[in-house]
């Protein structure tokens, strides 16, 4: 389970450039929850998963994942239990180091190096046998340079290398959005399969609200550093594109509202 | 034409800036960390060396800890960047500067003779070789064990997590890699290697000098990148035997071109030749694709 609450955060606080990109934002995932987030331009999306991730220490609130707070922690202390994947397609792998490196990378998240051999005998045929539920044929070509993978083959490299071992929390931040149509949606489809298949706990940012609802089982959206509404279960059975654009143009207006409010 | 002696002088200093290379290898092209402080670092290790040996050191123990003290020269270099946040090679220049003061005051004076002393050399004398070739013995043996070990280190976990860091360090932490831990790890071994250097470049010449630094860096970048363009450093290993091959290609053109009378070159146009070399270095590679590319071209 991962609980973040009343979290804040404001980017260059004191300059003309003042940010406000997280204002108390509060959002709790239970085991086994696929929740997809929304929300326009500047909402505060990636500021969140960052916050999740490390990459961003918030001013105030607190950030528990399965009972242990996290919130002051850097990057590489939560990725043990916290795993990532970036839009960037050339984030997410090494392009300098080998097809075996990189998972050899992975499979040791969160966890201590040593001096042993990091691309160790036992890990080749599950690196194989991992690759080869990818449908590329890259299960042949682990001595191969990530740099020489198209965006597509490396985000699902980074798919996988995210699901070699076990996470409290997976982060997808709009995986998807930086592939052609077709691409897109094999990665989308690989990574209902493998948080099905594994049972993960996930959070997927996405631009795009007709995905926001065709997969996962919580839809949440953001708007100005903010949960507006968050829906599940059969609330969120049958809503379409439509519905959820009026459910955001409602909350705007009543965000409008409340700024009348205060100039009144 | 090259002196036989002229000839083995030059494998030797080269193999002694292989180490200067490997060095230079692990911050420039591993971690992406631009550092001049192997200009403070090979003197630091010459003089401690010096020193302790004077004192009356085992010489490999002197020399050891001259590793050391360049590993801290290092690692002063890496906080300063990762802690401090300094700009990387603004801090390897503020080590740099003070380890001038650092080495002025290991030695107590500009320089310290060893002509007499008892150096790792010595034993090796009792060969059957000729004089001039027993340092180049020792040194091979020295660059092929450095060599195996570094090797081996790439390919371990914690220097796969260092090649990360330097790669893609927003992966290497999102992996749950202590990023400025790796930083201050690598600028650390680089440096000790070339502390390393500078303890043997000293015992093989016979003193150090708190001048003999200034320079390094270039000589060390000069065989980096002129071993690369003979040998495509597309691995580790390649990698690491393109420092070595490229250190002593480029002590051997120096000594050509010391050596022929023709161009009228004398000792004190070192600095200008080896600029000149650099240049070209990184040039060459660039113009020999376009003539290769014109050449494949017009056959086609």
């Amino acid at each position: 389970m991962i609980s973040a609450s009343d979290l804040r955060l404001t980017f260059g606080k004191g300059t003309p450039l003042e940010n406000p990109a997280l204002r108390g934002m509060s959002l709790t995932v239970n085991q086994g929850e696929f929740v997809t987030v929304i929300g326009s331009n500047g909402a505060g999306k990636s500021t969140f998963l960052n916050a999740l991730s490390g990459e961003v220490l918030v001013d105030s609130g607190e950030i528990i994942v399965d009972n242990v707070d996290v919130t002051k922690l850097p990057t590489h202390k939560r990725a043990g239990r916290v795993a990532r994947v970036f839009q960037d397609p050339l984030a997410g792998t090494c392009e300098a180091l080998s097809i075996e490196e990189n998972l050899a990378l992975a499979i040791k998240r969160g966890q201590r190096r040593g001096l042993s051999a990091a691309v160790k005998r036992q890990y080749l045929d599950q690196f194989r046998e991992s690759l080869a539920s990818l449908k590329l044929g890259l299960e042949s070509r682990l001595g191969d340079k990530m740099g020489l993978l198209s965006g597509g083959q490396r985000q699902a490299v980074s798919l996988l290398m995210a699901s070699l071992t076990p996470s409290s929390i997976l982060l997808l931040d709009e995986h998807t959005a930086a592939l052609d149509p077709k691409t897109a949606a094999f990665v989308l489809e690989l990574t209902t399969q493998i948080i099905e298949e594994q049972k993960l706990t996930a959070l997927m940012v996405t631009h795009s609200m007709k995905q926001a609802l065709e997969v996962g089982s919580r839809t949440v959206m953001l708007h100005q550093g903010q949960v507006v509404f968050d829906i599940a279960g059969k609330e969120r059975e049958g809503l379409e594109v439509k519905d959820l654009l009026g459910l955001f143009e409602k909350q705007r207006g009543l965000e409008v509202d409340d700024d009348s409010l205060l100039l009144g | 034409m090259l002196s036989e002696i002229a000839f083995y002088g030059a494998i030797e200093t080269g193999l002694i800036y292989g180490l200067v290379a490997f060095g230079i290898y692990i911050s420039f092209r591993v971690l992406d960390f631009p550092d001049l402080t192997v200009d403070g670092s090979f003197p630091l290790g010459a003089a401690v060396a010096a020193v302790l040996i004077i004192g009356g050191w085992n010489p490999w123990i002197a020399t050891g800890a001259a590793v050391l003290a360049g590993m801290a020269a290092g690692a002063v270099t890496a906080l300063l960047n990762v802690k401090l946040k300094i700009l990387n090679l603004l801090a390897s220049i503020l080590t740099m500067i003070a380890l001038y003061s650092v080495n002025l005051r290991i030695m107590g004076r500009p320089n310290v003779a060893l002509l007499t002393e008892e150096t790792v050399l010595t034993p090796w004398y009792n060969l059957d070789l000729a004089y001039h070739q027993v340092p180049v013995l020792l040194f091979i043996v020295v660059a092929v064990v450095a060599l195996i070990l570094l090797w081996r280190f790439m390919k371990s976990e914690t220097g796969l997590a260092m090649r990360a860091t330097g790669a893609n360090p927003r992966m290497a932490r999102a992996q749950g890699i202590a990023t400025g831990a790796m930083i201050v790890l690598g600028v650390a071994l680089s440096n000790g290697l070339v502390g390393l250097a500078g303890a043997l470049f000293a015992q093989s010449q016979g003193a150090a000098d708190v001048t003999m630094g200034v320079g390094v860096i270039v000589i060390g970048l000069a065989s980096l990148i002129g071993g690369e363009a003979v040998i495509t450093p597309s691995t580790v290993v390649r990698a690491l035997l393109a420092c070595v091959f490229g250190a002593i290609i480029y002590r051997l053109a120096i000594a050509f071109a010391l050596n022929a009378d023709v161009l009228g070159l004398q000792a004190q146009d070192l600095n200008l030749i080896t600029a000149v070399l650099v240049t070209l270095a990184i040039v060459l590679p660039g113009v020999r694709s376009s003539v290769i590319g014109k050449f494949t071209r017009s056959k086609a």
